[in-house]
């Protein structure tokens, strides 16, 4: 079904009900996985991912078969694997995927890579693996941005080392390719309805800086409205640190509460004041 | 897996630095692409791309198929990319590596999903009845920016392809061989062309301490060993941005990535009327005197 854009002008409210400036829903959690060495659940409306960090271990060359691995600090220091597994029942039509779908392992190189830049790698020797196992429990738009991150809060988590968060969104732009619309708003935080029917870019920065680390579009658009969709997703990637940021230091108020650390002592070399 | 020879430390340092004082080891200027050159095969749809020491083939076959079910009223359009071990020692047969991969999307995002070929028209019965459309490429020789090589290559063997001519009386589908009708165009919408920047960090210019990152354009293997990151943008000459990848990789300021993007659309243009002027050249060889020779009683003895 067509997503009816032509109710946008009249009341600038999209269809569900979001200004054009305006994230969804944000709902993230640290370490919901204690087994796992560093973990994280991160709701975006309704795009739903869990990420499960192992390592740094000994680089295994079996399970990071399926993986798209990027090596830190230019191949001096730990390698780091992102693998994505896509839920059959993340989707409205169950449908079960290949593992070796072109898209995903374009999807994992990008991350893998992106996180690659983030991470201080050479604390860890060059033959080390940071695994980064990513879940897509449910999707509705933003994918790739909500991958990057819910790995960025798990590598958190896990206590990687890393130069600033790693934090993605997605901008749009309300007029389609063909149109020479001069008044085109661009829009934050695409669900999939606005995906199918607009032109869109995911965009990762590093922290709240405008240094573009990744960026994707695949849609046709005109030359014109790039400038205008990119600032739209900086300003939103400087939201989504922000709230990332809130949830490390919940986390990390809890853990003082329930005593596990005291306050002002560091832990590691991170300061919980 | 075979790995990519290393340049050396030395090799490193020298074109990092030379290349951080605006100077390449070929002697181009940063924004130049090496000696581009095309040429048509005797056929229909085979083009053959050498950029520099890159060399790139592509062929484009035709068939009739049953199209998918889930798409009655659409051709089939596939690219197929191969990396041989001929072109580096880098590729193995029959197991794709991240470089093949990321090249076989890229060219799918660039040519398939901008609807550069128009894959209604290749539909004959609805339903039942389809050309599939089929780019073979082959990687011959491996010398840096392949993306952008590959995709020239790609756009000018579908513009230069011809498939048969069909016609439809009531329920008989009739597929002319070139000696009865002459083979028809594709249906052609846009020609999209990547563009591929390699980042090499920053520099400082000025005294306030304001940085600039460094890119090129069309770097060599050894480049772009040493780049730090990449971005590919494609664009058609009309302005139309058809895939933007920034793949990881180090961070770069939005507004160099704008920047970019505007030099693209001035490159784009130069491909664009590059591939149009090799193709009304190969054209004009093809059709030596016109219909005056063809229809002329003389002949040669």
């Amino acid at each position: 079904m067509p997503l009816d854009t032509s109710t946008y002008n009249l009341a600038l409210l999209r269809v569900d009900g979001r200004r054009w400036n305006e994230l969804r829903q944000q709902k993230a959690q640290m370490g919901v996985q204690p087994s796992a060495d560093g973990s994280a659940y991160l709701e975006q409306g309704n795009t739903k991912i869990q990420c499960i960090v192992s390592g740094p271990n000994e680089r295994d060359t079996k399970s990071t078969s399926s993986a798209s691995t990027a090596p830190t600090s230019g191949g001096q220091g730990a390698t780091v694997a992102v693998s994505i597994t896509i839920a059959p029942f993340a989707t409205v039509d169950r449908k079960r995927r290949g593992r070796n779908d072109k898209r995903l392992q374009e999807m994992q190189t990008t991350i893998a890579s992106g996180l690659a830049a983030a991470v201080q790698g050479q604390s860890y020797g060059p033959r080390s693996t940071i695994h980064i196992a990513l879940n897509v429990l449910s999707q509705d738009g933003s994918l790739l941005a909500a991958l990057v991150n819910a790995a960025s809060l798990a590598l958190v988590d896990a206590g990687v080392p890393m130069t600033d968060y790693l934090v993605a969104c997605t901008a749009g732009s309300t007029s389609s390719y063909a149109a020479a619309d001069e008044a085109a708003d661009p829009l934050l935080d695409l669900n999939t309805q606005e995906e199918q029917e607009l032109p869109f870019l995911t965009l990762a920065t590093l922290g709240a800086t405008d240094r573009v680390v990744a960026m994707v579009c695949e849609s046709r658009v005109q030359l014109a409205r790039l400038e205008g969709m990119m600032a739209t997703a900086a300003d939103g990637c400087k939201g989504v640190r922000d709230f990332l940021d809130g949830v490390v230091r919940d986390k990390g108020e809890l853990m003082v509460q329930e005593g596990a650390v005291g306050r002002g002592e560091v832990v590691g070399s991170m300061d919980l004041d | 897996m075979p790995r990519e020879a290393e340049p050396s430390q030395n090799e490193k340092d020298f074109i990092l630095k030379a290349v951080r004082e605006g100077q390449r080891l070929d002697g181009r200027a940063l924004d130049q692409f090496r000696q581009l050159d095309l040429k048509f095969g005797d056929q229909y749809g085979v083009a053959d791309v050498t950029l520099g020491k890159t060399r790139i083939l592509a062929k484009v076959t035709a068939e009739v198929t049953v199209p998918y079910t889930d798409r009655p009223f659409d051709g089939i359009f596939t690219i197929a990319t191969e990396l041989s071990p001929m072109a580096s020692p880098a590729f193995e047969v029959n197991r794709p590596t991240e470089t093949e991969v990321l090249l076989s999307r890229l060219l799918e995002k660039t040519v398939r999903r901008s609807n550069a070929l128009d894959t209604e028209s290749l539909c004959l019965v609805a339903g039942q009845k389809c050309w599939s459309i089929r780019v073979d490429l082959h990687v011959l020789s491996h010398d840096g920016n392949l993306i952008d090589a590959s995709c020239l290559a790609v756009v000018a063997a579908l513009r230069h392809f011809r498939k048969p001519d069909t016609s439809m009386e009531g329920a008989t589908l009739t597929v002319y061989t070139p000696a009865e009708r002459e083979p028809v165009p594709l249906s052609w919408l846009h020609s999209p062309f990547c563009i591929t920047f390699s980042f090499f960090g920053a520099v400082q210019v000025g005294e306030d301490g304001a940085e600039k990152d460094i890119w090129l354009l069309d770097t060599t293997l050894l480049e772009e060993q040493l780049r730090v990151s990449s971005c590919t943008i494609s664009m058609n000459k009309h302005g139309e941005i058809c895939q933007v990848a920034k793949p990881g990789g180090a961070p770069v300021e939005a507004m160099t990535v704008v920047q970019c993007s505007t030099l693209a659309l001035q490159k784009v243009k130069d491909f664009s009327d590059f591939v149009d002027q090799k193709l009304a050249e190969d054209s004009k060889h093809r059709n030596k005197g016109g219909l005056l020779a063809e229809l002329s009683a003389d002949n040669a003895r």
